[in-house]
């Protein structure tokens, strides 16, 4: 009976071991291939089927395999093909304007046209009291208070 | 006041147009193309891809080159590879240096690659592609036979083992290997 008990738990041991290695949740080849880019075919690697792009993939599901974390991954492939490998640029250093500089675009832009509609619309508004007080010269507004007068 | 802010905003949009013309021109002007017959070969350093160290091609100078672009994942670079290491043992005694530039590729696959093929001439990693480039290789493999003075003498854009290749590829090897055109430089490419 405790030789069975033990069978049972070395062979659950043993199914359950290559998942419940990694110490971390596993990373997925599907997350990378949109990480990592193709070399020879500038897109990234889920959009590409050629055989450089296979071999990349080949060695991420091998890493992945080997519980590699996602970024240990990115890292090994930076340090043989260059940061061009990545499909976004690194947050840090020069590469820091390529998140930053569209940031910035669209922020002064927003800037601009606020300013625009800011001024179109005070262009368009009517300014009631100085039209009055330069519309009504004395004339006028003495045949205004006699017309008035008769409705009294 | 609105009249220098209208400037203003027009002198900036005009300053982004010329930088985006400035960046068109600055890409065109330094497009990548392959080097001619006759052209200067790129100058390059790379590491070795079977050993420490690096080999420059200007240290070459005085010795004919073969530089043969490669990749593990390239099957025509497999038929190629015992054709490149047959003519690299017939030639090395005549002076003249085979190069294998490996080309975005990986390194255990690439080391691999040079195992199972049994391949002895210097082999070099260019994971970037950054000195492919600017001999404008496209697909591999590709070969480039430099004489002494480092300049083209054959471009073969594709495998040598094709015959529309071979014949032109043996004659620039025997050419290059013939003809001495000053003091052969110490065989440095071997050397870590």
């Amino acid at each position: 009976m405790i030789l069975r008990f033990l069978a049972v738990a070395a062979a659950a041991l043993a199914f359950a071991a290559p998942a419940s290695a990694c110490a971390h949740p596993r990373t997925s080849l599907t997350y990378l291939e949109g990480q990592i880019m193709c070399p020879t075919c500038h897109t990234t690697l889920d959009q590409s089927n050629s055989p450089a792009a296979q071999a990349i993939e080949r060695f991420i599901s091998q890493k992945i395999a080997a519980c590699w974390t996602a970024q240990r991954i990115e890292s090994a492939l930076v340090s043989n093909y260059g940061a061009q490998i990545l499909a976004a640029p690194p947050r840090k250093g020069f590469d820091l304007l390529a998140w930053w500089l569209p940031i910035a675009g669209v922020l002064a832009g927003a800037v601009v046209l606020a300013v625009g509609v800011w001024r179109w619309s005070r262009r368009r508004e009517p300014e009631p009291e100085a039209a009055t007080e330069q519309e009504l010269d004395e004339e006028t507004e003495r045949r205004l208070d006699d017309l008035l007068a008769r409705f009294d | 006041m609105t009249g220098r802010l209208k400037i203003t905003a027009q002198v900036l949009a005009l300053a982004g147009v010329a930088g985006l013309l400035a960046l068109l021109v600055w890409k065109l002007a330094h497009q990548e193309h392959a080097p001619g017959v006759g052209a200067a070969a790129p100058a390059f350093t790379l590491h070795r891809l079977d050993g420490p160290g690096r080999v420059t091609l200007a240290s070459l100078r005085g010795r004919p080159v073969v530089l043969n672009f490669w990749a593990s994942w390239c099957e025509p670079c497999k038929s190629e590879a015992a054709v490149l290491e047959r003519d690299w043992t017939r030639y090395h005694a005549r002076g003249v240096v085979f190069l294998g530039i490996d080309y975005h590729d990986l390194r255990p696959d690439a080391r691999s690659f040079v195992r199972h093929h049994a391949l002895t001439f210097p082999m070099l990693e260019d994971g970037s592609g950054q000195v492919t480039g600017t001999y404008g290789i496209s697909q591999v493999p590709e070969t480039y036979v430099l004489n002494r003075q480092g300049k083209v003498v054959a471009h073969l854009a594709g495998p040598i083992t094709d015959p529309s290749f071979a014949g032109e590829f043996r004659s620039a090897l025997a050419e290059a290997a013939r003809l001495k055109g000053g003091t052969p430089s110490a065989p440095q490419a071997a050397a870590p």
